[in-house]
């Protein structure tokens, strides 16, 4: 007995003693929940009190309905319906404010930041949201065979929205390149339309950060709602799907 | 004498009974106890200060400030040592920040309390100056240790980590950001200089728990989960780490099904978790710790994830 009391009060002493100075913890174990923040949970009060005066003058110009659509809008790889929508609007708008052909012309899959956009009203916030960014709609002249090298690289992220193309994927090149429903001549200058993130080497767009932009500073998002004023004067929703514009190979 | 012998061993004994009941009772080893803390964690919140508009979208219904903030208000209530993180994306995908510059977005975080975040490629996006600025209204360091800021606006504003003590554990928070080159506009980043997130992130770790005596050392990181290619990502990172307990990350909008774990350089469990986007999901780890002498702690050691705790 002791003996044993002995042990344990140099134990007790040297636990309490030194050792505590250099205890050191190590994570043995982890437990986890991803919350859903949902409709319907409380609420804090204060945070909506901070929120208000921002929330309430973004309200009077954000929910202005700028555009109906007809169908539920999707972006996905290699082609979506949402991604379609926005490349023809690109296309579209380029050739008129530019007031040239426009051949082609590429969204950024990253540059459309909603993943869906639902059938019914468009509002104006909402546009915000899809297209955040203050891109510029810039102009390029592209040769064929720098364009090849462009869609090559569109084909290695796994496809973009276009206009004006159409191509498929293969061990992440583009094959049976189409312009305009012709096949691309390496040696044809092609009128392109980008934002000026992607012509300006964005997404790792090296390829057109040399080649000369013609730049009236629009802004793309003004483009858009450019775009969907045209429609609704002509009594038109908003109706894109995909057609094959850009395809895996088998 | 004998008496006084009796008493210190009793006591002693008990002493040793009251350490071993500790142990038992937390089920995990350990000479020092056993602590706790909770890591709540967003990325990627991308100024969704209100929910998504009830329009029929997937989305619908979903995020928002006022409950995530009622959320961690609940549990900060019922448990004693919490820290709150972001890992970047705090900007840019609401008219809010079209209009305010990310102002609100700041206040938000300074209300809810967050102990830290990193950057991310968006928070560059109306420029490093804006950023600066708006950083005063959020109130928590920004901790980076790749991004040399020097010669920018964000110079003196950024740290490369900090140091926490939270009820006993003393706890390292580093940040790593994104290569800015080919994603991030150039006029944006300017004078920015890019280091290798891997080999700074471990030096900073290094240091962190050899000269700090940190217990445990959290990288925010804005690299991505992971890609197809060989691109650095927490995954890379992870497996190449020292030192490092947990990554919370972002970028690539990825929701988990639960945490990932990896084994680092040198056999230890790192952690990996990241939630999703746009403050739809608010991530919640709870670590459990066992204390050791610290001679006796293994060069290696293993995290066990438990299961998904109910809401």
């Amino acid at each position: 007995m002791r003996k044993i009391s002995k042990f344990f009060v140099a134990g007790f002493l040297i636990t309490s003693g030194i050792f505590s100075c250099t205890a050191a913890y190590q994570a043995q174990k982890v437990q986890y929940n991803d919350y859903r923040i949902a409709t319907g949970a409380k609420q804090d009060s204060s945070i909506l009190v901070l929120l208000k005066p921002y929330s309430d003058s973004l309200s009077k110009s954000m929910n202005d309905i700028v555009a109906v659509s007809e169908t539920d809008l999707e972006k996905k790889q290699p082609e979506g319906s949402l991604g379609n929508f926005l490349a023809d609007a690109m296309l579209a708008m380029a050739e008129k404010s530019y007031a040239v052909h426009v051949d082609a012309a590429f969204i950024n899959s990253g540059g459309i930041r909603l993943p869906s956009l639902p059938s019914g009203n468009i509002t104006r916030g909402k546009v915000f949201e899809l297209s955040p960014f203050d891109n510029l709609l810039v102009i390029q002249k592209i040769n064929g065979k720098t364009l090849q090298g462009f869609l090559d690289h569109v084909a290695s992220k796994g496809g973009w929205p276009c206009a004006g193309v159409s191509m498929q994927i293969k061990d992440k090149k583009a094959i049976n390149v189409k312009i305009g429903g012709a096949a691309l001549n390496e040696s044809t200058v092609y009128t392109v339309a980008n934002n000026d993130y992607v012509a300006n080497g964005g997404d790792d767009c090296i390829m057109l950060r040399a080649i000369p932009q013609v730049s009236n500073g629009y802004i793309f998002r003004d483009a858009i709602f450019d775009y969907l004023s045209e429609l609704k004067k002509q009594g038109k929703k908003i109706s894109a799907k995909t057609e094959n514009r850009v395809s895996n190979a088998e | 004498m004998q008496n006084r012998r009796k008493f210190i061993g009793q006591t002693a004994l008990a002493t040793a009974a009251l350490l071993a009941s500790r142990t038992a009772l937390a089920g995990i080893g350990g000479e020092e106890g056993v602590k706790k803390l909770t890591i709540l964690h967003t990325n990627d919140v991308h100024s969704r200060l209100e929910p998504f508009p009830m329009d029929g979208g997937r989305n619908q219904g979903l995020g928002g400030v006022a409950a995530r903030a009622e959320l961690i208000k609940k549990i900060r209530s019922e448990e004693a040592n919490v820290l709150l993180l972001d890992a970047g994306d705090i900007f840019q995908g609401t008219p809010f920040f079209n209009i305010y510059k990310g102002e609100p977005e700041m206040k938000a975080m300074a209300a809810m309390g967050y102990d830290a975040a990193t950057m991310g490629n968006h928070d560059f996006d109306a420029g490093l100056e804006n950023f600066a600025t708006q950083l005063k209204h959020g109130n928590f360091p920004l901790v980076i240790c790749n991004y040399d800021f020097t010669g920018t606006p964000m110079e003196f504003k950024y740290q490369p980590y900090k140091v926490f003590k939270k009820g006993g554990i003393k706890i390292g928070i580093t940040g790593v950001g994104i290569e800015m080159s080919g994603l991030i506009p150039d006029n944006l980043f300017g004078k920015t200089k890019y280091l290798d997130p891997i080999q700074k992130a471990n030096e900073t770790a290094a240091m962190l728990k050899n000269e700090d005596g940190c217990d445990m050392i959290i990288c925010l990181s804005h690299l991505g989960y992971k890609y197809k290619d060989n691109k650095v990502s927490d995954e890379v990172f992870a497996r190449e780490s020292e030192n490092i307990d947990l990554i919370i990350g972002g970028h690539t909008h990825t929701f988990m099904d639960e945490p990932a774990v990896y084994k680092n350089k040198t056999g230890s469990d790192v952690v990996v978790n990241q939630v999703g986007w746009a403050g739809i999901m608010l991530g919640r780890l709870d670590f459990e710790f066992a204390g050791y002498k610290r001679k006796n702690l293994a060069k290696s050691h293993t995290v066990v994830v438990g299961k998904k705790t109910m809401e």
